[in-house]
């Protein structure tokens, strides 16, 4: 193991030979790992991998089987060593907001938190305004939790989590379903309470890209550990190359690479493949060998990102288990469906209000048949009441528009008849078969028997379910329940399918493998997607994007082009490695570079004019006696992109409020 | 597309959503126990259990005279009605026995009663009923009035030289002939009460509780945005559950009613089964407009025991309907149990059809049809 000696003190968290068992299921099979006093230390994998057991023994409240347990040294084998170190310790659970109270205002709930820990009054006030600033949810003081973002409600879980200030704060996935943006709000006041207080964490995540923020981590598959180390030793298991090109026609370049590479992804136009090659020659010349005769434009090539290392350490693990189909079949295509001229969607100053609440404010856009259309925006930015227009759920306060070639305020019966739609909680009925589902659907959407059988067929190969059709829904793992219900909601063939967050919950590979469908269905059948999500290394696939933000579309077009644009405005992205990332930050912050954030052991800064301010940031770490190992550019990522957006907008609409 | 297209979808969706109702039943298994136990078990345990009448009811006895007379009317105090106790000399022993329960009623005869009674004086004996739960012993106070004014008349008849039977004074006697029910059997009266309780609420629970599932799952927006009515996926569930309803009536009815209590079905058996179904439907519109304003199936489940509570209590078969005030039996005009307990003792009992019911049936169709229509425009509604 890593730590220094069994008595050091610097351990906070040890776990050795972990076992748990649920009855049959055995949950986390022989774990191992340390946490160091101020380290944030991350648990990283697929849903069911074992996270939240392990983290729920550690917070004491849950018992285990198997191995032992300690934290601050004291062995946690029963429920009187629990009690003796929960007061030093946060637990914040998995789920948005769970563990506050919905009937109580922001602060009350602070209050309540802070008086079962026993905060002296003059603490409370004091971290209470911190807290709350850092977190920009000073301005809704009073406001009903039951009234809050889900973002909101998580950053107010983490606050009542820290109130007391905790040693040890345990975060169960506290991100997921969380916004951009509020993510960022509480990386802020993670990193701060981190540097500031001294306080150690341990965190799960199912955002890869968040998982280089952890000093250490274990990357965690079926109740065993992958892998573990810093960010960088992970990355380096895999060792290779991410090489990005275009090459037409698409599907057939993507066939060929497929025989030769296990990782390869189309986002938008382009492809995406990770050569086990780390020399950019030989990766290039073994691509191009493998496309021939097809043409490469636009190649370039970067370091692989953890995503492409954890999937690729899946795929090691799974090898061998069922994958997607090769090819779709004959899609059978039903004769009823009408074909239709012009665009799949053509939405013109939409609006809809909620009593004296606008949320959705003139929201206009064209999507053109077989493409894949992404709807980005923070919770509560109007993207799903759009969505609800459109699929003819909500009617609109103003504006038109045409779906699948019908008029939306005429024909509604005629657009139902042409759309699928599939929503977050992947609307199937849980206690029904996966063959009864398909049927059900079939029927509702007044199939034929024989039209039925095919279709059921096609979908069970297309979606990769043969050996699940006689389970019910409700066992099934979440990757494969997501790919059924996308399979009915393509049961009638529809041109149009509306996509409200399909992946949240999905593991990596899971949510790779469904992209592929899309696509697929995209370039092969031409069938358009609007698609919401949270996850923005996703939303690369689209090929084009809309970002939303309080009911309006404030910034479209395709994932390059809105780089290149926050790009020209915000300047470029540099990462900085350093030996003292901690206390470089502060000191790069002082210096006025916008933007300073730490990424695990990096500094991410943006910059206007790169050389000089290297040269800059050189000086400014050299005066206090850092020295810097290396600066490189980086391309922005789309997160990055929402991030400036929305804050950019949040600042007006926050002067404008506040004269 | 055809006319006769359209309606094949039509009846094809509406068959759809039905069986996928019907699975998802059939897959929840402690609430297919319930069910069974409600119209079997329940059934049988209510119809021998409860009774209203008068039984067993424990009488001490205070007899100061020891004379034929006195104990005469003592002797008519009898079984099933009565259960002699014990008897007392001291008076304050009644009391205390009383005071603890363990007698209902105190009967004291006084000394000189035979004696008085042959002489032609009036003379009189006290009672003393505990009437805690008043409707027994008021019905134990009205037995004994009774027992006590037939002793005083045959006793005044025969100091008069006369017997009962030949007398050519002006009496008036009672002759009743009991119709519908010829031996008085009570355990008809339960049974068939604790059915109609049961059918009740059960067509208030399954088709909310099925509505408000798809709400908490969110199923219900797949259904929203296919090509279905509101009155589709409304219609669909209380079909299903109506034929459960319905099957597990006739296990109630010819597992346990007809075999162990005899109860008799007078009218037409397709009638009532009919009708049955008219009133589950009517019922359900109950549980699916608060459905449509609950947010799970906790709070579904409360709103329908507050519509159902009282139409149990106040519809008629736990006290008669008609000893309940004005207001109250106004209110319960919007009850479709009150009809419907007309209609089941109508047909079952006494073999009533249509040309006697059409009254009650067409509240109950009117009642039905204008819930229905409004758990369906709040269904709408509440998405908007």
């Amino acid at each position: 193991m890593m730590s220094p000696s069994a008595s050091s003190p610097d351990v906070v968290v040890r776990v050795s030979g972990f076992v748990k068992r649920y009855k049959q299921h055995l949950a986390v099979n022989g774990l191992d790992f340390t946490v160091h006093r101020g380290e944030i230390y991350g648990l990283i994998g697929p849903d069911g991998a074992g996270k939240s057991s392990v983290m729920k023994a550690i917070a004491g409240v849950l018992g285990y089987e198997g191995g032992t347990a300690e934290v601050f040294e004291t062995l946690l084998d029963s429920e009187q060593a629990a009690e003796q170190v929960k007061r030093r310790i946060g637990f914040l659970p998995q789920g948005l907001g769970l563990n506050l109270y919905p009937e109580l205002s922001v602060e009350e709930n602070i209050d309540f938190f802070a008086k079962l820990r026993l905060v002296p009054e003059a603490d409370l006030r004091e971290r209470k305004a911190r807290l709350l600033a850092i977190t920009r949810l000073d301005r809704f003081r009073s406001r009903l939790m039951k009234q809050l973002s889900g973002g909101m409600k998580q950053k107010l879980g983490l606050i009542c989590t820290l109130i007391h200030e905790p040693e040890l704060a345990i975060l169960d996935e506290p991100t997921t379903g969380v916004d951009p943006v509020s993510r960022r709000d509480f990386w802020a006041i993670l990193a701060e309470w981190q540097a500031v207080k001294g306080m150690t964490a341990l965190v799960s995540t199912a955002y890869m890209d968040e998982a280089v923020r952890f000093h250490r981590l274990s990357f965690l598959s079926h109740g065993r550990v992958l892998a573990f180390g810093t960010p960088a030793h992970v990355q380096s298991l895999v060792p290779g190359l991410v090489v990005t090109f275009e090459s037409t026609p698409q599907l057939e370049a993507a066939a060929r690479l497929k025989r030769r590479y296990t990782q390869v992804e189309s986002l938008g136009p382009s492809l995406h493949v990770f050569t086990p090659e780390q020399e950019e020659e030989a990766a290039v010349a073994g691509i191009r060998q493998a496309l021939e005769p097809l043409p490469v434009a636009h190649l370039h090539t970067d370091e692989p990102e953890l995503e492409d290392v954890v999937v690729a350490l899946l795929l090691k693990e799974q090898d061998g288990q069922a994958r997607v189909s090769e090819r779709l079949g004959p899609s059978a295509v039903s004769a009823t469906m009408p074909q239709f001229d012009g665009p799949a969607v053509e939405a013109k100053e939409l609006i809809r209000d909620f009593g004296s609440f606008r949320a959705v404010d003139r929201v206009s856009f064209d999507m053109k048949q077989g493409e894949i259309f992404g709807l980005l925006g923070a919770n509560g930015a109007g993207k799903t009441t759009v969505i609800k227009m459109l699929t003819g759920i909500v009617p609109p306060t103003g504006g038109a528009g045409r779906v699948a070639g019908a008029d939306m305020r005429t024909a509604g019966g005629a657009i139902k008849e042409r759309i699928g739609y599939m929503s977050q909680a992947f609307s199937l009925y849980l206690d029904l078969t996966v063959i009864e589902n398909i049927r059900l659907f079939a029927d509702i959407y007044g199939l034929a028997r024989r039209q039925a059988q095919q279709r059921t067929a096609w979908i069970v190969d297309m979606a990769g379910l043969s050996g699940y059709e006689h389970d019910r829904t409700g066992r099934l793992p979440m990757g494969v329940r997501q790919r059924l219900a996308l399979g009915c909601a393509l049961v009638h063939s529809p041109r149009v399918l509306f996509l409200d967050e399909p992946t949240s919950g999905v593991d990596p590979i899971g949510r790779r493998r469904f992209w592929e469908l899309l696509s697929r269905l995209a370039r092969e059948e031409g069938v358009a997607s609007l698609i919401t999500t949270h996850y923005l290394s996703e939303a690369e696939h689209c090929d084009r994007l809309a970002l939303m933000y309080a009911g309006r579309i404030v910034a479209e077009g395709t994932p390059s082009d809105l780089k290149t644009q926050v790009e020209r405005e915000v300047g470029q992205l540099l990462e900085i490695a350093v030996d003292k990332p901690g206390a470089a930050l502060a000191q790069v912050a002082k210096a006025g570079f916008t933007g300073a954030a730490l990424f695990g052991t990096k500094i991410h800064v943006l910059s206007r004019d790169p050389s000089r301010d290297e040269a800059r940031l050189r000086e400014v770490l050299a005066r206090v006696g850092m020295t810097i190992a290396a600066v490189r550019p980086r391309m922005l990522s789309l997160e990055d992109v929402f991030v400036s957006r929305v804050m950019a907008l949040e600042r007006a609409a926050h002067k404008k409020e506040a004269p | 597309m055809t006319a006769g297209q359209r309606a094949a979808t039509w009846g094809q969706r509406l068959a759809a959503l039905t069986w996928k109702e019907l699975l998802q039943l059939s897959r929840d298994v402690p609430l297919l126990l319930f069910l069974i136990y409600s119209f079997s078990l329940s059934v049988l345990v209510s119809g021998a259990g409860i009774t209203m009448q008068l039984t067993n009811a424990e009488l001490l006895v205070q007899d100061e005279d020891q004379s034929p007379s006195s104990r005469e009317l003592i002797h008519r105090f009898q079984p099933p009605y009565f259960a002699l106790a014990g008897a007392i000399s001291d008076p304050r022993q009644g009391l205390r026995q009383l005071d603890q329960g363990r007698a209902m009623l105190v009967l004291d005869v006084p000394p000189r009663f035979h004696e008085a009674l042959m002489s032609g004086e009036r003379t009189a004996v006290q009672l003393l009923v505990d009437t805690t739960n008043a409707p027994q012993g008021l019905s134990a106070a009205a037995y004994t009035v009774r027992i006590a004014a037939s002793f005083g008349t045959e006793t005044a008849l025969a100091s008069a030289g006369l017997s009962g039977a030949k007398a050519s004074m002006p009496l008036v006697s009672s002759a009743h002939r009991v119709w519908f029910n010829p031996t008085q059997d009570e355990r008809w009266f339960q049974s068939i009460s604790h059915l109609l309780r049961m059918i009740t609420l059960f067509a208030v629970l399954l088709p909310a509780a099925a509505l408000v599932r798809e709400k908490e799952r969110g199923t219900v927006e797949q259904l929203l945005v296919s090509p279905l009515s509101p009155f589709q996926i409304m219609f669909s569930k209380v079909l299903a559950m109506s034929g459960v309803i319905l099957l597990a009536t006739a296990l109630a009815l010819y597992g346990v009613l007809h075999p162990l209590f005899h109860v008799p079905m007078k009218g037409s058996a397709a009638l009532f089964f009919l009708l049955t179904g008219l009133h589950v439907f009517t019922t359900a519109g109950f549980g699916l407009v608060a459905a449509t304003l609950a947010k799970n199936q906790a709070q579904v489940a409360m709103m329908a025991l507050f519509a159902v509570g009282p139409m149990l209590l106040l519809s008629g078969i736990t006290s008669p309907f008609e000893s309940m005030p004005q207001w109250v039996q106004a209110i319960m005009t919007f009850s479709p149990l009150r009809y419907y307990i007309d209609i089941t003792y109508g047909v079952m009992l006494k073999g009533a059809g249509l040309d006697l019911l059409w009254k009650p049936v067409g509240a109950m169709l009117l009642l039905g049809g204008t819930l229905f229509g409004s758990g369906m425009w709040r269904f709408r509604r509440q998405f908007q």
